[in-house]
């Protein structure tokens, strides 16, 4: 899993390719490669934007308005439903269960960072930073 | 020192009561498997007793005392003395009848076009312990379907019941993992790495696993029924190892051949080879008159100019791999008399010179404790006994030692694998080396040998296997090629020769190649191939769907085939046909009755002593019908 | 290694130090660089350590016995008593492994822990491993967990730097290592076995048990799973003594326990608290209580997997034999309060969307039954449902308990739908028979 890490950090995604390479690397079968990538939510198989928003929408934080949160974040990088990347590739935005910062909600995990007590005003800020 | 009680030791027989009746079992058994001794059904599709249990579908859950108060499934459960088991509480019935529901929550109504109908563990449990009504009414997950997983085998994602058998299946016993489960939860799903087909040798063996029709063949693929096929336990023709097959026939056509598990030999598997090479036994174009000069002929016209043709020359003599004892005992008769002097080489053979001792059978391969592996890719050349040497490795622990050039599928083994890479002509060298080396002290070791695949001397491999196994205290198991090689070599009938370069007549019995020196050529098979040119007789021959007699394998035992087609005229048994042409030349072979050759080939040579008392011969039912299964 | 700054947590301190009774575990938080060797070291840190690797290991097992500290990750097995069910050793690898893989909806306690005192874990990690014999121990963290993750990660080089991990610890001959390993979004992995096969590099799927990790655990190795804050714990057992620790909590339920409170309350956050106070303290005391205009309308003690409880039970205790007398459980200490503007029908299709989505798929019941469960009451939301569709979920609820599933999660999503359907059962008859729901109806006339 620590190679797909690195993989998926090279490629943005893990194509066939990339997930053979680490087969390999591994002396393992791609196949055993691709049962374990597909497995876990974290590991992408399609591409993803460059800047990836993970809102979380279970409970804790959809009784604070998580739900609202990802509308406004999918209107704001211009796509129709979470799990879509932006036209210009540069965002993405996923539904994601609980991510363990309940005291903070609404909230999101953006690339490696968690951002808390989201606003729509917060979740604009963000993007702009990185539209820049 | 005063005497200290001895603790007794645990006996190795428990005894427990499963539904109010007393059953004795090894010590280790699963209760699933001890079900099995009552005749009680404990349903199962996770389970499989070759591979390791999982508890995953759930199905077989029981009450246990004592035991926690949840019910426990039954294949995972080890038998404890005293156990109470019940399989007919409300609470196992209950759970069953559930799990069978969910399983068919998502499971298309495909029984009509499904090949596993009637045949198929979902609809027999379903009908035993399932619910009788359906209570289903929401709309069910699709999936594409059918696979292509490769052009032997077809996937159906929505009849997959996720038991996960194949999968386990190839990462256990095959050691590969070209199969394998994508995403997770209700949308997991089997599939072939990144879509690409399915390449293993043993891909086959995932039709027979699978309870369900997920996995099916593609080559019988709307064939026939269960009911309505005929079948036959018999031994597969296409290796020296000789699994046990069942071959089933529909209106005298082979349609399809699945493992008849025989645990001393191919534990319950058979390859891609033994599986779906049969096809050919059904062609339209087979033989069925015999042939001479291209024109139709009857078999005296036939058998008198092959006479005339090979009198006086050089005869080389081509015979197939999967030659039976019976017909290679007629044919030394006919090359130590008449034909004194002919040439007799077998295809596919291995250059391994004959071996007069006992030799280690497959099964003590899980008795080493070292595997050593000479001059030979047993995925290739023997395959199920490559499956067996990976469960010695796998479950058993045995240290594998392999001299052999190539990268192994056996070099996977992540806990140390010895190999040595020896170069033309080194692997006596290299073999003498190996005696030393820690991983044969430890135990039996078995010492494998094969011949490179001809590009090696056989006979100093075999001498220097030979030397390893005195040295280190071993076994040997000589991996030929051919079908019944060891049969043959037993005999005396093959020659040193490699091939009939020279000969000015030859008869090609089977495939093969007529030399260039051949200025008369005989062609003797149930097919008239390329490479067989344009032969100046051709006989019709039987295939290995109507051979009958027997076939030594590699570990020298004599097993008797049954065949599943009718041989009617004008094809003719192929030991008659050798009877009749020892009558013609000198009158020496006299027998009537298969039983009489057997019994005779018996007295011939040691190594054929079972043939002294064969079984008696079991005839295909003469078909009703003939003519295509899918007319 | 480079500089170890010290790290603020990401996000505003929202918790203990502010109105909690008691800070046994979260006493010097807030403390600008305790999360820095140095900084940890000055209340003390790892002087139990260097103490505990002084005395016998089993003097530790039987010290963390008499504590009564059971596993906080949401079991609640007594951590002395599966401590004491290592074999003893037999020259080959042992290994202690850290379920950081906190995932329970609701939960962020450890999330909390790590990025507060990440040393407090690494102590409490290694004297765990030394009462086990042990000499390797990993953190399974989830792949989530970024900042903690580093924290941690920049704690253990400290810990290599200040030789306290390597081959003599404080000049004993008891060579100590600890590594991370990341997971990559399952929640599954929070299961014991699950955690072991991915840790294996494997599809996260649980196994069936016997036998238990303690047998064979990572690798058919002798394996000792804690969770973070179980472990968090231990140092302060080890130094204050047992007979210290049992001054707190209940009888069969010791000491402090952290609570994650979040949902429709003013303050929000991770709460240490003496376990057996009641939910009414926790709840309208700590967290502040409902906004202004509402009401509390229900709560999940546990994490979602404990079965939900309405407002008129919020008298309950904080103690594992109180709630699972009122039939709930202690679970993962994630309290989620949701007020009279929550649609008790559509927590519970958001709640099984998440158990089905992250159902490993191994067990028939649970990969098919969480499906089936979420599908149905998706129905029931869109004003498609009849009564047949609540005897669909009634009977789905049934086949996913009582020992169906291979594991827990099978179980929880079951109680998910029971919990909300015995406690609620007007809402569900109101949404799948006449297609109504007054709490939308009551919101919208609220915003109109």
């Amino acid at each position: 899993m620590p190679a797909l890490d690195i993989a998926q950090e090279e490629v943005g995604y893990l194509t066939p390719e990339a997930m053979t390479e680490v087969a390999h690397a591994l002396n393992l079968d791609p196949g055993y490669v691709e049962g374990v990538a597909t497995f876990y939510s974290l590991f992408h198989l399609e591409p993803v934007g460059k800047h990836r928003l993970y809102m979380c929408t279970n409970l804790a934080c959809m009784l604070r308005g998580a739900y609202d949160m990802l509308a406004h974040a999918n209107q704001a990088i211009g796509v129709s439903e979470s799990g879509e990347v932006s036209a210009d590739g540069l965002f993405s935005t996923e539904e994601v269960e609980c991510l363990g910062a309940c005291e903070y909600a609404p909230m999101m995990r953006l690339d490696h960072a968690f951002h808390y007590d989201l606003t729509a005003e917060k979740i604009d800020a963000l993007i702009g930073e990185r539209r820049g | 020192m005063p005497d200290e009680k001895q603790p007794t030791p645990p006996s190795n027989d428990i005894t427990l009561t499963i539904d109010g009746r007393s059953v004795t079992v090894p010590r280790g058994t699963l209760v699933v498997e001890a079900a099995k001794r009552l005749s009680l059904e404990i349903p199962v599709f996770c389970y499989h007793h070759k591979l390791n249990p999982v508890g995953a579908c759930r199905l077989c859950l029981v009450d246990i005392s004592p035991g926690p108060p949840k019910p426990q499934t039954a294949c995972t459960t080890p038998v404890a003395e005293g156990m109470v088991v019940r399989t007919n509480t409300a609470s196992a019935v209950a759970a069953r009848a559930d799990i069978l529901e969910y399983e068919l929550v998502n499971h298309p109504l495909d029984c009509p076009v499904c090949d596993k109908g009637g045949e198929c563990p979902l609809q027999d449990y379903t009908f035993r312990h399932g619910y009788p009504t359906s209570r289903i009414d929401a709309p069910r997950l699709h999936f594409e379907k059918p696979i292509r997983l490769s052009d032997k085998i077809a996937l159906d994602r929505e009849r997959c019941v996720l038991c996960y058998r194949c999968t386990r299946y190839y990462d256990e016993i095959a050691w590969e993992q070209e199969l394998t489960t994508d995403q997770r939860g209700v949308h997991s799903y089997i599939t072939s790495q990144f879509d690409q087909p399915l390449q293993s040798i043993f891909s086959g063996n995932i039709i027979d696993l699978c309870p369900v029709g997920a996995l099916t063949s593609r080559v019988w693929r709307f064939e026939s029924r269960p009911w309505d096929m005929d079948h036959t336990a018999s031994v597969c023709s296409k290796c020296a190892v000789g699994c046990n097959v069942t071959m089933w026939q529909r209106r005298n056509q082979l349609v399809r051949i699945t493992s008849h598990e025989n645990d001393a030999i191919d534990d319950g598997w058979i390859c891609d080879r033994g599986r779906f090479d049969y096809t050919e036994v059904n062609s339209g174009e087979r033989v069925r008159a015999p042939r001479v000069g291209g024109q139709h002929a009857t078999w005296t016209d036939a058998l008198q100019a092959l006479l005339d043709g090979v009198r006086g020359k050089e005869l080389g003599i081509s015979i197939p791999q999967d030659v039976t004892n019976e017909e290679a005992f007629l044919l030394k008769r006919l090359v130590d008399g008449p034909w004194k002097g002919a040439r007799v080489v077998m295809q596919r053979r291995t250059r391994i010179p004959a071996i007069e001792r006992d030799t280690l059978p497959i099964r003590d391969l899980e008795q080493a404790k070292c595997i050593v592996i000479i001059a030979s890719n047993t995925a290739d050349e023997v395959p199920v006994v490559n499956l067996r040497i990976k469960k010695a490795v796998s479950r058993h622990g045995a240290r594998l030692v392999l001299v052999h050039p190539d990268d192994l599928d056996l070099d996977r083994w992540p806990h140390g694998v010895h190999h040595v890479r020896p170069a033309a002509g080194g692997y006596a060298e290299a073999v003498r080396e190996l005696r030393g080396h820690e991983y044969l002290q430890n135990g039996p070791v078995a010492v494998l040998y094969g011949d490179a695949r001809g590009a090696e001397d056989g006979a100093a491999i075999a001498a220097a296997a030979a030397e390893l196994a005195e040295a280190v205290g071993g076994n040997l198991m000589p991996l030929y090629r051919a079908t019944n090689e060891r049969g043959a070599l037993a005999l005396g009938l093959l020659s040193d020769a490699t091939d009939l370069e020279g000969c000015d007549a030859v008869l090609i019995w089977g495939p093969g190649r007529p030399p260039a020196s051949a200025r008369f050529t005989a062609v003797w098979d149930f097919l008239v191939r390329p490479e067989h040119g344009d032969p100046d007789v051709v006989l019709p021959g039987t295939s290995f769907a109507e051979a009958q007699g027997s076939y030594t394998n590699l570990e020298g035992r004599v097993q008797f085939v049954r065949p599943p087609l009718h041989a009617g005229p004008p094809l003719r048994a192929s030991w008659e046909v050798l009877v009749d042409i020892g009558q013609q030349l000198n009158g020496s072979l006299d027998f009537i009755g298969i039983v009489g050759v057997q019994k005779a080939a018996s007295a011939a040579s040691p190594a054929l002593a079972a043939l002294a008392d064969p079984p008696a011969p079991m005839l295909a039912p003469t078909p009703v019908l003939y003519g295509p299964a899918r007319p | 290694m480079g500089k170890h700054k010290a790290q603020p947590p990401a996000g505003p301190l929202r918790g203990s130090h502010g109105k909690a009774r008691h800070h046994l575990l979260t006493e010097h938080f807030g403390t600008r660089d305790l999360a820095t060797l140095k900084g940890y070291q000055r209340f003390g840190g790892y002087e139990t350590l260097e103490k505990a690797l002084g005395m016998e290991p089993k003097a530790l097992v039987d010290e963390v016995k008499s504590s009564g500290l059971r596993g906080r990750g949401g079991a609640g097995f007594a951590t002395g008593v599966k401590w004491g069910f290592m074999p003893p050793p037999d020259g080959g690898p042992r290994y202690v492994v850290v379920n950081a893989d906190e995932s329970e909806p609701g939960t962020s306690k450890d999330r909390y822990i790590i990025e507060n005192s990440p040393h407090m874990v690494l102590e409490g990690i290694l004297i765990a491993a030394f009462a086990v014999q042990s000499h390797q121990a990993w953190i399974y963290i989830r792949g989530e967990y970024d900042r903690p993750y580093q924290m941690l990660s920049d704690a253990i080089a400290e810990l290599r730097d200040a030789k306290i991990l390597g081959p003599r610890p404080f000049g004993e001959d008891y060579a100590l290592d600890i590594q991370m390993y990341r997971g990559h979004g399952a929640y599954i992995c929070g299961e014991e076995t699950a955690l072991l096969e991915s840790l294996e590099g494997k599809r996260a799927q649980p196994r069936s048990r016997p036998p238990y990790p303690a047998v064979k655990g990572a690798w058919a190795r002798p394996t000792l799973l804690n969770n973070i804050e179980t472990l968090a714990t231990v140092p302060w057992i080890i130094r204050h003594g047992a007979a210290e620790y049992v001054k707190f909590g209940t009888e069969k339920n010791r000491g402090t326990r952290l609570l994650s409170v979040s949902g429709h309350i003013r303050t929000p956050g991770v709460y240490e608290i003496e376990i057996g106070v009641p939910f009414t303290h926790v709840i309208m005391e700590l967290a502040g209580g409902p906004f202004e205009g509402r009401q509390i309308k229900a709560f999940w003690p546990g994490g979602s997997s404990a079965k939900v409880l309405p407002a008129s039970r919020m008298d309950v205790t904080t103690d594992a034999e109180a709630l699972a007398a009122a039939d709930s459980m202690a679970g993962s200490g994630g309290c989620m309060v949701a007020d009279d503007t929550t649609c008790m029908v559509e927590t519970t299709y958001r709640l099984l969307k998440f158990y089905a989505y992250e159902s490993c798929g191994k067990c028939t019941p649970c990969r098919v039954g969480g499906n089936w469960a979420v599908r149905t009451v998706a129905k029931i939301l869109a004003g498609e449902g009849s009564r047949m569709d609540l005897q669909m979920l009634d009977r789905i609820q049934a086949g996913l308990q009582d020992g169906r599933c291979l594991c827990g999660l099978g179980d929880s999503a079951g109680w998910v739908v029971q919990s909300a359907m015995n406690h609620f059962p007007e809402e569900f008859e109101e949404h799948a028979v006449r297609h109504t729901c007054s709490v939308k109806r009551v919101r919208a006339a609220a915003s109109a």
